[in-house]
């Protein structure tokens, strides 16, 4: 139940577009199962910030000279072939789908950014478009938990890509090691504030708690609005989850010497184990970023390095979440902004490239072990099933039990669905979700 | 003594007379002047709630009046010296004299006026670009030109016909960093680069800037809500198809859409195509037919704004959506607006006349009080702004101030601050937005850290350590400093009581444990 009841306002607004036949939440049936499901299931992004390279990781030019030195190795999957430098996630395949014809237009870092994380070109009508995050956990998280729905594990936000957009800050996300200049605090993954400041004692808290509720009980005596309520339900919640450290998520000291290793002691491989405590404890979407993909120059030593970070924090995810039982229901996303050149420039490296690249889907109810569409020998066009960003987004929808057509009425009263209309759910990797009664 | 007082009642009556003097120039003619204004509203709202049977709310205290004016006019808490005194004032008319002050003095060093124009500017500028993404956070570089046209007091359709048609040779070049608030300024041309540069944009957001008319989604298809068809949209945006990658130039007065064979000549919105007298730019014939006094939609939308800035709600429901509300709805808005445009558009002599009412110094009114949201003329509690909340922690908190000569204030902890706020900053200061990043951040950030510890805060060192205040006094300045009022007995009773239980160090701990909850309470976000 949002804290935020329907002002007269808004509840005009969906009145008339209800009334119009625009409907704001898609068919029945569909939501009856979907709300059946759709609390226990959640997403877990691999942004790869910099705009990774299909070439070398993906989908390889092995022979051709677009290549380059990269090897690739057999997968779990008879025909598949990825890189060398990704074993562990090569015997994640069956639970994994490339789809090596994705097709964007965006080769600018901030734009494609927010094209990626939104699902629209940034600037369209001036509308703020909510990130991925925020649509997701919307439609999957439960406000009323202790632990925010989405978390970012995340060292910067580009064109606060990753935020709400006109959802509002309800739906933002809670960024771990994001903006805190405090060294401690990025190598420890803890979240900006969520700690009392050092000096602070558990007893002094406790007082200023007590404090603070008085006060809030003897506003809310004098002033009972429903603005003085919703700041109630915020602060509580906030206080919540400092009490509770945001339910001990955040204690990776917790987990075996052994598991840690096997992530990987990096931010990414730390932020992957992070990301299945959430997971294990309600959370719906969480981010973790692997930023230093843009490799315009040295891009095989370049990227060899990143997978040695990538391989197990990914790979160990996944077994771990199949290992309790997760991972139908949690949904992995692999992706940056953009591909990169099939051709090496002159400087060992390759360019920014959107007009055929990879991304990667995964868990959920995306039937995996397969490869979508093809670029050619060369690489350097879709030879064979284009996917846009509209269906990309469908497929990824789909393949979380969310509704593509759901709509967020904007600011504007404008009803926003979440996937541009005309996006297609590629049918083999998820099930498009059941046509809309008109 | 008679005739003491009689000099005294002269004098007032000099002053007052000499205040409301300056708002009007010598040789226009004699007309309302701001009194005569807040009387015309109580007396036009005391009638219609007789005919609705509406109670009045009851009248607010001095406290609550203070941290009102200053908050709506100032964007800013008063300072503890500030609020004793007018606490200690006790002549009829310092209601009225504060309003006034906050409006018009320039004088060192408060410079009341000119914050006032600095906030009024970016109240605007929110409502003119409104969001958070990089390229609304670039708007900010139009506040000073705006708090200039504020400050002299420009005549609102003179600052709506100089943005309309406002010229630029190239566009401002900037870094749109991620994070950081772009400092300095840049003049009102800037409107069309930070609105995104092209036509479309243009006839969006002016016509729901000065007409309150939302005429976006009629872009690529007939609107499904409102009267309003592509013909009407492209009509407007063929005004602006100078506007071209961020430069505001001017062209022929014709438009065709991307993708569409047909082309569109300049239109007014309600279909009257557009005639240019010779040497006229479309963009001067749109501002001419725009600010014309036959044009209803542009005082109405300019006082429905002015209003839901200081009472919380426009006199019509949705104040982008005016042309949605029923003539019964706009009854007392078009009123108003004909004395608005009667004193020649004069905001500050509409925003003093709306702050002088009695309507203006009523209690907010509670959804349980009545039946929905307040009514027209009902104040709801309101949420400050992210300006509003830094602003108030800077002048609870005594921080050092940076200023950057005429541009925004550059100040880091500033920026992060208000950055987080507005992500949670919203167009109607009826709802309550924030989320858990942004209660982390006044329980546990930096400022609020600082502003608790006894080492680096100012305003509580000051309170603590003073030799000249007993604790009852000690309590007082910090609810002064934060609320603006002296507690009441119950918060007396229970905040001594918790001073009491500690001594020595630890009880310095309590007055610092008793800021941080006054500082995080809702009395500090919103605004009765």
């Amino acid at each position: 139940m949002s804290p935020n009841p329907l002002t007269r306002r808004e509840f005009a607004r969906r009145s008339l577009a209800t009334a119009l036949g625009v409907s704001c939440y898609g068919s029945l049936p569909f939501l009856a199962a979907a709300a059946e499901q759709a609390k226990t299931k959640s997403c877990i992004l691999l942004w790869m910030a910099g705009g990774p390279t299909q070439t070398d990781t993906f989908d390889l030019k092995v022979g051709h000279a677009n290549g380059g030195p990269s090897k690739s190795i057999a997968t779990a999957v008879e025909g598949i072939q990825i890189s060398e430098h990704l074993p562990g996630v090569a015997r994640q395949m069956k639970d994994l789908a490339i789809i090596r014809s994705l097709t964007t237009q965006e080769g600018d870092h901030e734009r494609a950014t927010r094209l990626m994380l939104t699902g629209h070109r940034p600037g369209q009508e001036g509308i703020n478009y909510p990130s991925l995050g925020s649509l997701l956990s919307k439609e999957l998280g439960d406000e009323s938990s202790d632990l925010p729905s989405y978390v970012c594990v995340s060292p910067f936000s580009v064109g606060n890509a990753d935020g709400p957009g006109f959802l509002g800050p309800n739906y933002a996300p809670l960024v771990v090691s994001g903006a805190s200049n405090d060294p401690e605090a990025r190598a420890n993954l803890s979240v900006e504030n969520l700690s009392p400041p050092p000096g602070v004692s558990r007893e002094s808290m406790q007082r200023r708690s007590a404090i603070s509720q008085f006060l809030q009980n003897d506003f809310a005596t004098r002033a009972n609005s429903s603005s003085t309520r919703a700041h109630k339900a915020n602060f509580d919640r906030a206080m919540r989850m400092v009490a509770t450290n945001a339910k001990g998520a955040f204690r990776l000291d917790e987990e075996p010497a052994a598991i840690r290793d096997k992530y990987g002691r990096s931010r990414f491989g730390q932020g992957c184990l992070l990301a299945r405590r959430l997971v294990e404890r309600g959370a719906a979407f969480v981010e973790v970023a692997l930023e230093g993909w843009d490799t315009h120059s040295d891009n095989f030593n370049a990227v060899q390095r990143l997978c040695g970070t990538l391989d197990p924090g990914w790979s160990t995810l996944m077994d771990d979440l199949r290992e309790r039982g997760l991972l139908q229901s949690t949904l992995i996303v692999w992706m940056g902004e953009f591909g990169r050149t099939p051709k090496i420039n002159g400087t060992t490296g390759r360019d920014h490239f959107p007009l055929a690249w990879s991304a990667v889907l995964g868990g959920g109810g995306i039937k995996g072990g397969q490869a979508i569409g093809s670029t050619g020998p060369a690489g350097t066009e879709v030879a064979d099933r284009p996917v846009k960003i509209a269906d990309f987004y469908a497929t990824l929808c789909a393949g979380i039990g969310v509704n593509p057509e759901t709509e967020n009425i904007s600011p504007e009263g404008r009803p926003i669905p979440l996937v541009d209309r005309g996006g297609k759910v590629i049918q083999e990797l998820a099930t498009p979700p059941a046509r809309k009664q008109s | 003594m008679f005739r003491n007082a009689s000099c005294l009642s002269l004098a007032i009556i000099l002053v007052q007379v000499s205040i409301s003097g300056a708002q009007s120039s010598p040789d226009a003619p004699l007309r309302m002047s701001s009194e005569s204004l807040a009387r015309w509203i109580d007396e036009r709202f005391a009638a219609a709630w007789q005919e609705s049977k509406t109670l009045p709310a009851t009248d607010i205290d001095d406290a609550t009046f203070l941290r009102r004016a200053y908050l709506d006019l100032t964007g800013s808490i008063p300072s503890v010296s500030e609020a004793r005194d007018f606490l200690a004032i006790s002549s009829g008319h310092r209601r009225a004299l504060l309003i006034d002050r906050l409006l018009n003095d320039r004088r060192r060093p408060e410079k009341h006026a000119d914050r006032t124009a600095a906030y009024l500017a970016t109240v605007w500028r929110r409502m003119m670009i409104p969001g958070n993404t990089p390229e609304a956070r670039t708007a900010v570089l139009l506040e000073p030109w705006l708090a200039q046209q504020f400050v002299d007091n420009v005549p609102y359709d003179e600052v709506a016909r100089k943005l309309v048609t406002a010229r630029s040779e190239a566009p401002v070049m900037m870094n749109i960093p991620n994070r950081a608030v772009p400092m300095g300024s840049a003049g009102p041309a800037f409107f069309y680069q930070a609105i995104g540069g092209k036509p479309e944009a243009a006839a969006s957001s002016v016509s729901r800037i000065f007409l309150g008319v939302r005429i976006g989604c009629a872009e690529c298809h007939d609107h499904p809500f409102a009267a309003w068809k592509q013909k009407d949209f492209w009509g407007m945006a063929a005004f602006f198809s100078g506007i071209r990658n961020g430069v505001a130039g001017d062209s022929e007065a014709s438009i065709r859409p991307e993708n569409s064979t047909v082309s569109y000549s300049a239109t007014y919105l309600g279909g009257t195509p557009a005639k240019f007298e010779k040497g006229k730019t479309p963009r001067e014939a749109l501002a001419d037919w725009m600010v014309d006094d036959s044009n209803s939609l542009f005082a109405a939308t300019a006082v429905n704004r002015v209003w839901k800035h200081l009472i919380g709600r426009g006199l019509t429901d949705s104040v982008d959506d005016l042309d949605k509300a029923s003539a019964e709805e706009r009854r007392i808005l078009d009123e108003l607006a004909v004395l608005f445009v009667k004193s020649g558009y004069d905001l500050r002599w509409l925003i003093a006349g709306i702050c002088k009412s009695q309507l203006y110094q009523r209690e907010c009114v509670l959804v349980e009080q009545a039946a929905g949201d307040p009514g027209p003329g009902q104040r709801p509690v309101k949420t400050l702004s992210p300006e509003q909340i830094f602003n108030s922690l800077e002048q609870a908190l005594s921080l050092p101030i940076a200023r950057a000569d005429g541009g925004a204030r550059f100040n880091g902890l500033r920026d992060q601050l208000i950055m987080r706020l507005s992500e949670a900053a919203t167009n109607n200061p009826d709802e309550f937005r924030a989320g858990i990043p942004q209660a982390l951040l006044l329980m546990n950030g930096k400022l609020t850290a600082d502003a608790t510890n006894l080492d680096q805060s100012r305003t509580l060192r000051g309170v603590v350590e003073s030799p000249f205040l007993d604790t009852t006094l000690k309590l007082e300045t910090l609810y002064l400093a934060t609320f603006s009022r002296p507690p009441r007995p119950d918060e007396k009773e229970f905040l001594l009581e918790h001073i009491h239980k500690q001594t020595g160090e630890m009880q310095k701990q309590a007055f610092a444990e008793i800021f941080w909850g006054l500082l995080n309470s809702p009395e500090f976000v919103l605004q009765k």
